[in-house]
């Protein structure tokens, strides 16, 4: 299970989400395990049933002003059977100041209280897209991620077939390299990115030369950061006798991350130019999300055709008759 | 398949010249061979692949062969690893 500290939370977003710590520097010893939150409203007036506390908990204008119009021995008895609970940590809403027997209760049973500048919503926002993305599901796979016409193709196949090789042809021709070797593939709502695993920059290993700079041999316009992975090509060895696509009415899906992506099976051989055939992969690609089908319209025109002639045929039949 | 963990025990970690080390010596068999770190699962046969794990002195690794040559293949990149690939 992921999870990150608070203490590297706080390093992390303190910028972003304009935090500033009000306990003692010794309460950041929790983890941070999912990418809820949470509103402790009831939590507050006493009614601990389904309470979320080992989400992040946000105070907003709403709870601070109920807790300020509580009694004090009630206020103190209420936050105190709150924080019995292991709340990894709860942030204050748009700078307002807490009563002092919430600090000070905080302080004795290690939560941490952090003050956000921002607006509740704001900070929801902020907040949920970061732990979002922390706690999305990942993994690195052996394969080169290249953006060919604005399409992500994913090239996958044993080491040594040469997709190095290709991605390098690829970015000659103008296409822009993501990363070489290895992506880290991140699902994220519904779509696939990829990205290095390191920030090191776009280098490339070429079998006989050794290890280049995509960026600094072919200029910026050749690399970028991340790109969203729309294909898969896997390049193998031409067998003879292996039942490649030929005409390309049904699609092979590969599943990743329990995302559906097509999976084109390239046979490579000698003399055979990759790098135009990946760009018409993006090409056929684009064509088809533009509702154009190559493929289904030619054997359309060849239906209509058999189905004039066989027309045609009876008729002279009948004719003769 | 088989699986072996084993700990990076020379004080430069895996660097360049290791990693080249390891690949030459993988290419050899034909085992599919993949080495792990935490969720980082990258081709034992590629350069890149290996340097990118950034291995440290200290860390641990899972090293997973799958084929006919498995047995040979983990035995000799394990005694690689073990025998600080010629360093401190």
């Amino acid at each position: 299970m992921k999870k990150i500290s608070v203490k590297e939370f706080y390093e992390q977003k303190k910028k972003d989400l304009s935090l500033s710590l009000i306990t003692h520097p010794n309460t950041m010893q929790g983890y941070i395990t999912t990418s809820f939150l949470n509103r402790p409203g009831l939590a507050l007036t006493g009614y601990f049933d389904r309470f979320d506390y080992d989400r992040i908990q946000i105070i907003g204008e709403t709870e601070i002003s109920y807790l300020q119009s509580l009694k004090e021995e009630v206020l103190y008895n209420n936050i105190k059977e709150a924080l019995v609970y292991d709340i990894p940590a709860i942030i204050i809403t748009k700078g307002l100041s807490i009563p002092k027997q919430i600090e000070f209760l905080a302080n004795e049973m290690n939560i941490p209280i952090f003050l956000s500048r921002l607006t509740t919503d704001k900070l929801f926002n902020s907040l949920r897209i970061f732990l979002q993305s922390f706690f999305a599901q990942s993994k690195t796979i052996h394969g080169t991620l290249i953006d060919v016409f604005g399409v992500g193709i994913l090239l996958t196949g044993k080491s040594g077939i040469g997709k190095s090789e290709c991605a390098l042809e690829l970015v000659e021709r103008g296409q822009r390299l993501i990363t070489d070797d290895v992506v880290k593939i991140t699902s994220k709502e519904d779509i696939l990115v990829g990205c290095a695993t390191n920030n090191y920059g776009h280098f490339m290993e070429v079998r006989g030369i050794g290890l280049i700079d995509v960026a600094k041999m072919f200029g910026i316009q050749a690399v970028r950061i991340n790109k969203s992975i729309d294909v898969q090509v896997e390049l193998m060895p031409w067998k003879d006798n292996m039942d490649y696509e030929r005409i390309g009415l049904s699609d092979n899906f590969v599943e990743i991350l329990e995302n559906k992506i097509p999976i084109i099976y390239l046979p490579i051989s000698p003399g055979k130019n990759i790098a135009v055939i990946i760009e018409v992969v993006a090409m056929n690609h684009i064509s088809k999300l533009f509702g154009y089908d190559a493929a289904k319209e030619y054997t359309d025109k060849l239906q209509e055709d058999l189905k004039r002639k066989t027309k045609m045929r009876e008729n002279q039949i009948e004719e003769k008759e | 398949m088989i699986r072996k963990t084993i700990k990076i025990v020379n004080k430069l970690g895996m660097h360049a010249r290791p990693a080249t080390m390891i690949v030459k010596a993988a290419v050899k068999y034909r085992s599919e061979f993949k080495i792990i770190k935490f969720d980082m699962e990258i081709n034992g046969k590629s350069i890149m692949g290996v340097m990118t794990l950034a291995a440290e002195y200290g860390s641990e690794l899972e090293l997973v062969a799958d084929g006919v040559d498995e047995e040979f293949l983990i035995k000799e990149i394990a005694e690689m690893f073990a025998s600080k690939f010629g360093e401190e």
